[in-house]
């Protein structure tokens, strides 16, 4: 059975409609109750207005939340890492040791370009990643 | 702040409190709620971290498949579009053979893998006719690279969408639980693909980098398929040197050459030793490139290069020493790290070590270096 690459894709990765609904009652709930902390503030009744404040401003995070969480899931490509690669090479003529960066078709014990002080031939000798800079570690 | 908490739970707390009425009928509802719901409110948490590894899986193998097209474009300059080649190769498979009765198997798994090898290696030949050995070689290793994401990236993919179509929490859990591991393998795969596009050493490379730093400027013959050994002398001994034919990325047939080697030696009987020097998983806790040093066979892969060496050595009766070079697995096919770089030194003074020390001036050795010859000549 050969699956199509059509009938297989990611689809719930955008906003269903379950979560926009639930985004929608959320967000009506938090404005009454923002609005009911506001009425309360200048009613008899103050200290209840702490409360429909909370509320609100609870039920306004959580929908910037979901947003967020959302956008971070559709949006954001996650990086290829990329390493830089030194070649070494050494003179077999003068022992002068060079580094520099890696390029294409370098190998190991592959002659390669003039000795910059005796004009014998360079030699690879090694190719590895640059060393990274360590990590300060955490307190 | 503690005075807004104090003002919340006198209104909470108040008697005959509306809100509070409303909020215990609330949390009555949301117990209630999570009592019927609650596996599968933990397997909608779960399906949504796969779903979010499995995104991040589709962008590497993309760029997998996109630089092995470029590559092939580019290396091999073919005439035509090398994109429906490629894809055909990404999907490609091996069944392997029945193992209800075991016996002979090893012969069928060899067959296969021949047939696997000898086949994708004419099918690069002719999606990139310019590319030299060495590059069609690295091409063959970039392809498989691209072959293993897409393989995982589909396996994730069933798993997800058959979570998501049953709902099913124990389906979902078998992904949900291996997903750290499978990441670090993908991770690894990625970044081989930089390795493999510019044909630099890997980790896996250490093995032949050491045999290569003994074998350097000796004439080397061609043991068996894209595999060389050199005969060096060293300390009164002979060293028997064995890797695979660089600099284009091969494993070569290590089995074979050692089966070969010990044989033609049947009648004089003077290899001694073979020491075998190949990269070892390393556990948590144990530092890049550290050496350990053991007996046996030190060689991975399906088996069946190992099942041959264990063969012929066993046939001769000689002791088999192993050099683990140790590595984490992100560092198996990417760039070569410094750390094993120099691990290189440390593992040639055991070869050394271990040849002045168990063999006798005027025996041979056979040092066979396992692994991945991408970027190492000899």
């Amino acid at each position: 059975m050969l699956m199509t690459e059509q009938n297989t894709q990611i689809s719930s990765m955008s906003m269903s409609w379950t979560t926009l609904a639930v985004i929608v009652v959320i967000g009506i709930f938090s404005l009454f109750s923002l609005w009911m902390g506001f009425q309360a503030l200048s009613s008899d009744k103050p200290e209840q207005s702490t409360y429909y404040l909370l509320t609100g401003t609870v039920g306004f995070s959580a929908i910037g939340y979901m947003f967020f969480r959302t956008k971070a899931v559709t949006t954001r490509k996650p990086d290829i890492p990329k390493v830089d690669v030194v070649t070494i090479l050494e003179c077999p003529a003068c022992e002068l040791k060079r580094v520099r960066d890696f390029k294409r078709g370098d190998y190991i014990y592959k002659d390669d370009e003039p000795c910059t002080r005796c004009e014998a031939n360079m030699v690879i000798t090694g190719i590895h990643r640059r060393a990274e800079p360590e990590k300060k570690p955490k307190k | 702040m503690i005075n807004v908490i104090l003002q919340v739970a006198q209104v909470l707390g108040g008697e005959n409190s509306d809100i509070g009425m409303i909020l215990q009928t609330l949390f009555s509802l949301s117990f209630i709620i999570y009592l019927f719901y609650a596996q599968r409110i933990q397997a909608m948490t779960m399906l949504r971290q796969v779903e979010v590894t499995l995104r991040k899986v589709k962008t590497i193998k993309d760029e997998g498949r996109r630089v092995a097209i470029e590559m092939v474009k580019e290396v091999g300059k073919p005439e035509r579009d090398p994109t429906p080649d490629v894809d055909r190769f990404l999907e490609q498979f091996v069944i392997s053979p029945v193992s209800m009765d075991p016996a002979g198997i090893m012969g069928k798994l060899d067959q296969l893998i021949n047939v696997s090898d000898y086949t994708n290696e004419a099918e690069v030949k002719a999606i990139a006719p310019q590319a030299t050995e060495t590059e069609a070689h690295n091409i063959e290793n970039l392809l498989g690279a691209a072959h293993a994401l897409n393989y995982y990236y589909k396996a994730i993919r069933h798993f997800y969408l058959l979570g998501k179509k049953t709902m099913n929490v124990y389906i979902i859990m078998q992904i949900h639980m291996i997903l750290p591991l499978i990441m670090k393998e993908i991770e690894a795969t990625s970044a081989a693909i930089q390795a493999f596009r510019n044909g630099m050493p890997i980790g896996d490379g250490v093995g032949p980098l050491v045999v290569s730093k003994l074998m350097r400027g000796h004439e080397s013959v061609d043991v068996a398929r894209e595999t060389v050994a050199a005969w060096v002398p060293y300390e009164g001994r002979t060293l028997i040197l064995l890797k695979a034919k660089g600099p284009g990325g091969s494993v070569g047939k290590p089995g074979d050459g050692v089966a070969k080697i010990l044989g033609d030696d049947k009648k004089e009987k003077k290899i001694k030793a073979v020491i075998m020097i190949d990269a070892a998983g390393k556990l948590e806790g144990e530092p890049v490139g550290e050496i350990a040093e053991g007996f046996g066979a030190a060689i991975g892969g399906v088996g069946v290069e190992k099942y041959k060496i264990e063969e012929a050595v066993k046939a001769r009766n000689i002791p088999m020493y192993a050099i683990a070079i140790k590595q984490d697995i992100s560092h198996v096919i990417a760039p070569l790290v410094e750390e094993l770089y120099k691990a290189t030194d440390t593992a040639l003074e055991s070869v050394k070590r271990i040849v002045t020390e168990r063999t006798q001036e005027g025996d041979y050795v056979l040092v066979a270096g396992i692994g991945n010859t991408m970027g190492i000549a000899q």
